[in-house]
């Protein structure tokens, strides 16, 4: 975003809808300016994670990518729209304003983190928080034709990130400029004693620091739904690759297509752990009926200002965590994750990376949208999820255009090896030239 | 009948469980809290390693099996005190498991020792309010859980003192009512059991019981049912009331807690060594020193500054002396003492009333002046030069003992009694003497 542009914020947010809430200050002499996904606690902002729960909360204190990115000279200019707490693939789930598409105003951004794709995608210069639990900021990068990268889990401190499945959540970036991935991952990244799951990771020069061999999974790209426009592009990029000099071949990842339903049992079973605090007491809405006792006024409570979605996947969640089902399905699931993670583990002594389109079709219509069920929807996920169950850092980058909305190619590479996804995100701009949504006013 | 405690202790550590706010301190309600014990959304917890230590020293203490590895758990339940709405604690992986604790020569089974976060306190304010502080909430507590291996309330009344005594020596918790112990109490009759949650102190634990076991008796006597629930104990009445009917495990939904990890505690537990506990001590005393039970106990129960003294003595003189010097005199005055650096001076004292060269009074009134300070004080100014210039003073005010002195030398002995009196036993009966005979033999 140039300085100039924050003047037009106002017009701009209200055709597209990407901020929550921005900055009303038009002028500014930072070095730099940011977004940050509503879900990151900023202490001049408020916070809701769009959530109707939350509204009015205002946190005492900055995440620390925040507060990281303050450091090194950037303004907030403003958060952004999401799906309540994350739970979405759309940014539909939210009564804080729905992103829309900047190639296509009748098209979804993409979720959940879609506000931030949206403004990464029509702001210049503008870098953008996003955070991913199961493709959250894959999937919108790659329906808004942008840069989107979500780091290895650990790398960058959650403190200060309103959780959805903590053993999942992951802080990253999504920009317009291939290069600003590279530029402010060692500015978020790095130990905060404040998140001691960012206490154990190596130095960002980890890995072999670029990609020459990619696999291709057959079983996530044959028969698997994947739309005749997506598989294009997604042929294409291939040759792109080729023509860089980097190794390509089809291997089999038979374990992959369970990496769904755990990721959903396992998010969910944390996700309803986290909502509990919720209870109208201390943050956020508080106009519950104070004649009900404590049980029934915040039943009452969540009742009235929890979404659809967040009921479900606290219900979802607080069934896969009762004894006698625990075995069943939490115990399990964390089984199955570990499967996941020895199958990347196994293509990583070969390949540098594994690659696959991100999303399988373009970003769909609003009117298309509303006619999916919330399995549809789930399923919708299911290329960005094993990547994200395993906690393997990962990368969306802009690789073609169907009927003139970009898709989405997507690397995965080992734990840790962050460094080769930035290396590989420049590259990759360098041969592949990408299309800026144009924002007509 | 079946008893079994679950014995919850605040740890004392000076910061709570997961965040940096101060255990103790500022008792203005809501006055130590930030965002983590607040449970503010975005906040994450931090292990506080000082907690884990404690955690481990308990778990060594009842010899409890020790894991590799610990992580924790939520326990999730909607209660106004809890912010989050659900307790860090530990569940399938806590920090010792298996372990024994001897009441005399009966093992109680400890079942497990695990860590959690303490809730905040909630006060009932009027008929329908209640106000919530949360400076309680976060303060780290060891649970231990018994075995139900007690049968009376007598019995596990004093369980819990004798517990309670080597707790606080193991992990130096003081006995000030700085920090809680509560208990949450397991009582049946016959088959089914009932738990009296958050009882506090010996008596009350015991007076609990009894009502309890009376109740449930009762109740069977006359045809009744025991039904398994969670019942509160009322300290005025002295008697118990159904709470709610028992939640089972399941309710709780546990997960585990991803944001603190796992923890290998293996190295920091064979690292950690546990400081001699009160009935450990008496059984070395016994086999080292040859004392019986009771004394052994006794000493070994006496604050550890006093039991090391007697080592200490024992290593100048026989265990007998050590022990009757130790009860007497020592522990009579120990309360005086303010400065460790006495100790020497004890052991000397003690050390030369055993070889013989000062007198059972003299060593006692040395000792006291050595242990109360003030007259130490005092008489420390005097050196020996006002040993003898005293010495002189006296002499002078009785010209006529130089004379009887060189017919008897026996005519010391009043001025020398006089000198012991007003040094008030500072100096030994053979220094004063030395002293006397050396002015008198100069003026001759």
């Amino acid at each position: 975003m140039t300085h100039f542009q924050l003047e037009k914020l106002p017009e701009i947010n209200s055709k597209y809808s990407m901020f929550s809430t921005f900055t009303e200050n038009a002028e500014c002499d930072a070095e730099f300016l940011f977004s940050a996904k509503d879900n990151l606690t900023s202490s001049e902002f408020e916070t809701c994670a769009g959530s109707d729960i939350l509204r009015g909360y205002r946190p005492v204190f900055d995440a620390t990518p925040i507060s990281r990115m303050k450091e090194k000279g950037g303004f907030l200019v403003g958060k952004t729209n999401m799906d309540e707490f994350g739970f979405g693939t759309f940014s539909t789930h939210t009564t804080f304003g729905v992103p829309k598409n900047p190639f296509d105003t009748n098209r979804s951004c993409g979720g959940s983190s879609g506000g931030a794709a949206c403004a990464a995608a029509v702001f210049d210069g503008h870098v953008a928080l996003g955070v991913s639990t199961g493709g959250s900021i894959v999937c919108p990068a790659s329906f808004c034709g942008v840069y989107g990268l979500s780091p290895s889990y650990g790398r960058v401190s959650r403190y200060g990130l309103i959780d959805y499945g903590n053993s999942l959540d992951k802080i990253g970036l999504l920009s317009h400029d291939a290069y600003d991935l590279g530029k402010y991952l060692p500015v978020i990244s790095g130990k905060d004693p404040k998140d001691i799951t960012s206490c154990v990771q190596p130095d960002l020069k980890t890995g072999k620091g670029k990609i020459e061999s990619v696999a291709v999974p057959k079983e996530a790209v044959e028969g698997s739904g994947i739309s005749e426009g997506v598989m294009k592009a997604f042929e294409k990029s291939l040759e792109t690759l080729r023509s860089m000099s980097v190794d390509v071949e089809y291997v089999s990842m038979p374990s992959l297509k369970y990496a769904i339903p755990a990721y959903y049992v396992i998010a969910t079973s944390e996700a309803s752990t986290n909502l509990a605090r919720f209870g109208g007491m201390r943050y956020g809405q508080q106009d519950g009926d104070l004649s009900l006792g404590f049980n029934e006024y915040f039943t009452d409570f969540r009742s009235k200002y929890f979404g659809e979605e967040a009921k479900r996947r606290i219900l979802l969640g607080t069934f896969t965590r009762m004894v006698g089902y625990a075995d069943k399905y939490y115990n399990k699931a964390l089984r199955v994750r570990m499967a996941v993670i020895n199958e990347y583990k196994k293509q990583f002594e070969r390949f540098d990376s594994v690659v696959t389109p991100t999303m399988p079709f373009v970003a769909p219509r609003f009117d298309e949208i509303s006619e999916m069920s919330a399995l549809d929807a789930y399923k919708a996920d299911f290329l960005t999820v094993p990547p994200n169950l395993t906690g393997m850092p990962h990368l969306s980058v802009p690789c073609g255009y169907s009927d003139g909305m970009p898709a989405g190619l997507m690397f995965t590479s080992d734990h840790w090896n962050d460094s080769s996804l930035t290396h590989m995100a420049e590259k990759w701009s360098d041969s592949f030239e990408s299309v800026h949504a144009e924002v007509s006013l | 009948m079946k008893i079994g405690l679950e014995i919850h202790v605040q740890l004392p550590t000076a910061s709570k469980m997961f965040c940096s706010c101060p255990t103790t301190g500022d008792d203005v309600p809501n006055s130590r809290i930030c965002p983590v014990c607040l449970g503010m959304p975005g906040s994450k917890p931090a292990i506080n390693r000082n907690a884990m230590i404690l955690g481990l020293k308990l778990a060594k203490l009842f010899g409890c099996k020790i894991p590799e590895t610990t992580w924790f758990s939520r326990k999730t339940y909607f209660y106004p005190d809890l912010c989050k709405h659900y307790q860090t604690t530990q569940y399938d992986m806590p920090v010792g498991e298996g372990g024994v604790f001897y009441l005399g020569n009966k093992p109680i089974g400890i079942t497990r020792v695990h860590l959690e976060e303490d809730p905040g306190k909630t006060k009932r304010v009027g008929e329908d309010s209640s106000l919530v502080d949360y400076n309680r909430s976060g303060i780290p507590l060891a649970e231990i859980v018994t075995e139900p291996d007690l049968s009376t309330p007598a019995e596990a009344r004093d369980f819990l003192s004798e517990l309670l005594k080597e707790i606080r020596d193991v992990i130096d918790l003081p006995d000030n009512g700085e920090r809680s112990v509560r208990c949450d109490c397991n009582i049946s009759v016959a088959k089914e059991r009932c738990e009296v949650k958050n009882v506090t102190g010996l008596k009350n634990v015991e007076n609990c019981l009894k009502f309890e076991m009376v109740r449930q008796m009762k109740t069977i006597k006359s045809g009744g049912k025991i039904k398994r629930e969670t019942r509160r104990y009322d300290e005025e009445t002295k008697t118990t009331t159904s709470a709610r009917s028992k939640e089972t495990e399941a309710d709780y939904g546990y997960i585990g807690e991803p944001d603190l990890g796992i923890y290998h505690i293996r190295k920091m537990a064979d690292e950690i060594v546990l400081k001699e506990s009160p009935l450990k001590k008496a059984e070395r005393f016994q086999r080292e020193y040859g004392l019986n039970a009771k004394t052994a106990k006794q000493l070994a129960s006496a604050p550890s500054g006093l039991s090391d003294l007697f080592e200490s003595l024992c290593g100048e003189c026989d265990v007998h002396t050590a022990v009757k010097w130790t009860e007497g005199v020592i522990s009579a005055n120990w309360k005086s003492v303010v400065s460790e650096d006495v100790v020497p001076d004890i052991v000397e004292t003690v050390g030369k009333y055993h070889a013989g060269k000062i007198t059972d009074t003299e060593c006692s009134i040395k000792l006291k002046t050595i242990m109360t300070g003030s007259e130490a004080d005092s008489a420390e100014e005097n050196c020996d030069s006002d040993l003898t210039s005293l010495v002189n003073e006296i002499i002078d005010a009785n010209p006529s003992l130089v004379e009887d002195y060189r017919g008897n030398d026996k005519a010391a002995n009043s001025i020398i009694g006089t000198v012991i009196k007003q040094t008030g036993g500072k100096y030994s009966s053979a220094e004063v003497v030395d002293a006397v005979r050396k002015s008198i033999e100069l003026r001759l």
